[in-house]
């Protein structure tokens, strides 16, 4: 078999077209690399911004704080458990429905079956019914994956005003979808020797998909709802940023917005400390489980 | 017992196991019913008779606005349909597209030059467990701090949520394209450069362990054999990132910049949902060609490599 002499072979042309991509966007959209350093006002406020990084504040930075109000720092510790909380509930029901819609779009456990059907009826159930379903669920899941979380946000909000079921729905919509997705190109890129040799004894396809995919994919479906979980720590703070959930994000906005730079930077690093936290536990238990 | 039944039992006993992952679970288990318990969440909120008002209301406020008054007519909904994506939509999606392209192209750029410092297997005194002539400590803990650097730059970048990042920018740098390219590019640097590290560590290390053998510096081996084997994974990676980065683009109009979030915004100002559900319709659609398109270039490289 001779192999075609290219002058741009493919992964060349891939790199090239999207160096070449890159190129239109930036002239497109008129984007000057002189604009990217602040002028005047904007650098005195990057300054004062980065004066925060180093001190960040562990009182409040207000003129006139009420007696009673509780300490920053206890204050900042809420606002995390809440986003912790928050991030929480919404990632665990997004795990349940992506396990569950992952399942029914997957095509490991249905497709080329090496046992025959045992009766007409299982047959046509087999040829219409399972892949109609795969299709609708691929259908479902790109639509709840297409829209940004805070989109549902606004979308929800619109509609009946935001309430806690509200955002976390708003949350749970587009990172079901997301999961399933994956869950589903997991289970399909899985080795299947397993499942190959449990069908050949005779187990009925929710036991091999139980006992011969499953398995193999848990792994990597761990590490993913991990990562998923820190994005739902971001996206809850983002909620709150965005103005409706007493999250971090909201007091971020709030002392951004009052200038209280120093007050940001504690609420930022609070928001640092629990994506590095979840990291570093990500990292612990793979090591542990992929020994 | 029978013989089988023996051997079972004994393979059930040597799984392996993990106190760290068991307890892991069970606390997981714990937050999650805490977190259900105290959330204030009332499913009886969406039977509340002045909700399900609202919504019936929002549901017929979201139909095309000459529909709403004279029936449904497909010219009138069709022509409404054109006059929005010509007066602003069509600009607003082309926006957005080159927001999200730019900013993973920087992100990626900026992304290769850094996983090299942040890969464990190459940034040590001994590349790939090769014992080069008796290390000293303080080459060992010079590349540890060049590590730990890399890998806090990478989590900083990537730990505050890109909407945070523009707003940001949007106040330092005002209203224009730079503030959401920059922030999507910073964000998507961190997730990127975390990435492609963890790909570079899996890179299995006889090529790269024989090169450096052969005497070539660190950036030799990494040219010949890293970057290579990790390109397609890297390369998987970076079209994730970029159905996300169009996802973020379209939303981070609503902080003001100019695609398809800020029409979004502009429209529930004036309380014309219509067109609002119908913006968010034109971002669904962008994502879902993007999805396509990458669709196609995974298949391409997979199947060049």
């Amino acid at each position: 078999m001779r192999t075609k002499l290219r002058l741009v072979g493919v992964r060349r042309g891939v790199l090239l077209a999207i160096g070449l991509a890159g190129l239109w966007a930036a002239l497109d959209l008129g984007l000057d690399p002189r604009d990217v350093w602040p002028a005047g006002g904007g650098l005195k406020l990057l300054g004062k911004f980065l004066h925060g990084a180093v001190a960040p504040a562990a009182t409040y930075e207000a003129d006139f704080v009420p007696d009673d109000a509780e300490s920053l720092l206890v204050k900042a510790g809420r606002a995390a458990l809440r986003t912790l909380l928050f991030a929480v509930t919404a990632a665990s029901l997004s795990v349940v429905i992506g396990l569950g819609l992952g399942f029914l779009a997957s095509t490991a456990w249905w497709a080329d079956d090496p046992v025959g059907a045992v009766n007409v009826g299982t047959r046509l159930f087999r040829r219409t019914v399972r892949p109609a379903v795969y299709v609708v669920t691929r259908i479902i899941i790109a639509l709840a994956r297409s829209t940004h979380e805070l989109l549902w946000a606004v979308l929800f909000l619109s509609a009946m005003g935001l309430t806690n079921l509200a955002a976390v729905t708003a949350i749970v919509i587009p990172y079901s979808g997301t999961l399933a997705k994956v869950f589903s190109e997991m289970i399909d890129e899985a080795p299947r020797d397993a499942a190959i040799a449990l069908r050949a004894v005779g187990a009925s396809p929710m036991q091999v998909y139980l006992f011969g995919l499953l398995p193999q994919a848990i792994g990597d479906l761990s590490a993913y709802a991990i990562y998923r979980f820190e994005c739902a720590l971001r996206s809850s703070a983002v909620l709150g940023f965005f103005g409706s959930i007493p999250t971090l994000g909201y007091y971020m906005r709030l002392s951004f917005d009052n200038t209280y730079y120093h007050e940001t930077w504690t609420y930022l690093y609070a928001l640092l400390a629990l994506v590095v936290a979840t990291d570093w536990w990500s990292g612990a238990l793979r090591k542990r489980i992929l020994r | 017992m029978t013989d089988r039944e023996v051997q079972v039992r004994r393979l059930w006993q040597q799984r392996p196991r993990s106190t760290f992952a068991r307890v892991s679970a069970l606390l997981a288990v714990l937050l999650t019913l805490a977190a259900w318990l105290s959330s204030g969440i009332d499913l009886s909120d969406i039977t509340e008779p002045r909700r399900v008002q609202n919504i019936k209301r929002f549901l017929g406020e979201i139909q095309p606005y000459p529909n709403q008054k004279n029936g449904f007519h497909i010219d009138a909904t069709m022509s409404w349909a054109a006059r929005l994506l010509s007066e602003h939509g069509l600009e607003a999606s082309r926006t957005t597209l080159g927001i999200a392209i730019a900013a993973i192209v920087l992100a990626g750029a900026g992304g290769l030059l850094f996983i090299m410092p942040s890969a464990r297997t190459v940034a040590t005194p001994e590349p790939f467990g090769l014992c080069g002539s008796q290390t000293r400590w303080r080459a060992r803990w010079a590349w540890r701090l060049i590590v730990m650097g890399t890998r806090a730059m990478l989590i900083f970048a990537r730990g505050i949520p890109e909407y945070i990042w523009a707003y940001l920018f949007v106040a330092m740098l005002g209203l224009g394209p730079w503030p959401a390219v920059l922030a999507l590019a910073l964000h998507n640097f961190g997730i990127l450069g975390k990435l492609g590290s963890e790909v570079v560590e899996n890179v299995p290390s006889t090529v790269p362990a024989a090169i450096f053998g052969l005497g070539s510096t660190r950036s030799q081996v990494a040219i010949v054999s890293l970057f290579p084997y990790a390109l397609p994974r890297f390369l998987l990676y970076f079209s994730y990132r970029w159905e996300t980065c169009l996802r973020d683009a379209t939303v981070l109009g609503l902080l003001g910049i100019a695609t398809l979030g800020r029409l979004i915004m502009d429209a529930r100002a004036h309380d014309r949902y219509d067109e609002m559900v119908f913006f968010m319709l034109m971002g669904a659609v962008l994502v879902l060609v993007g999805e396509v398109i990458t669709g196609l270039a995974r298949g391409i490289v997979r199947r060049s490599s």
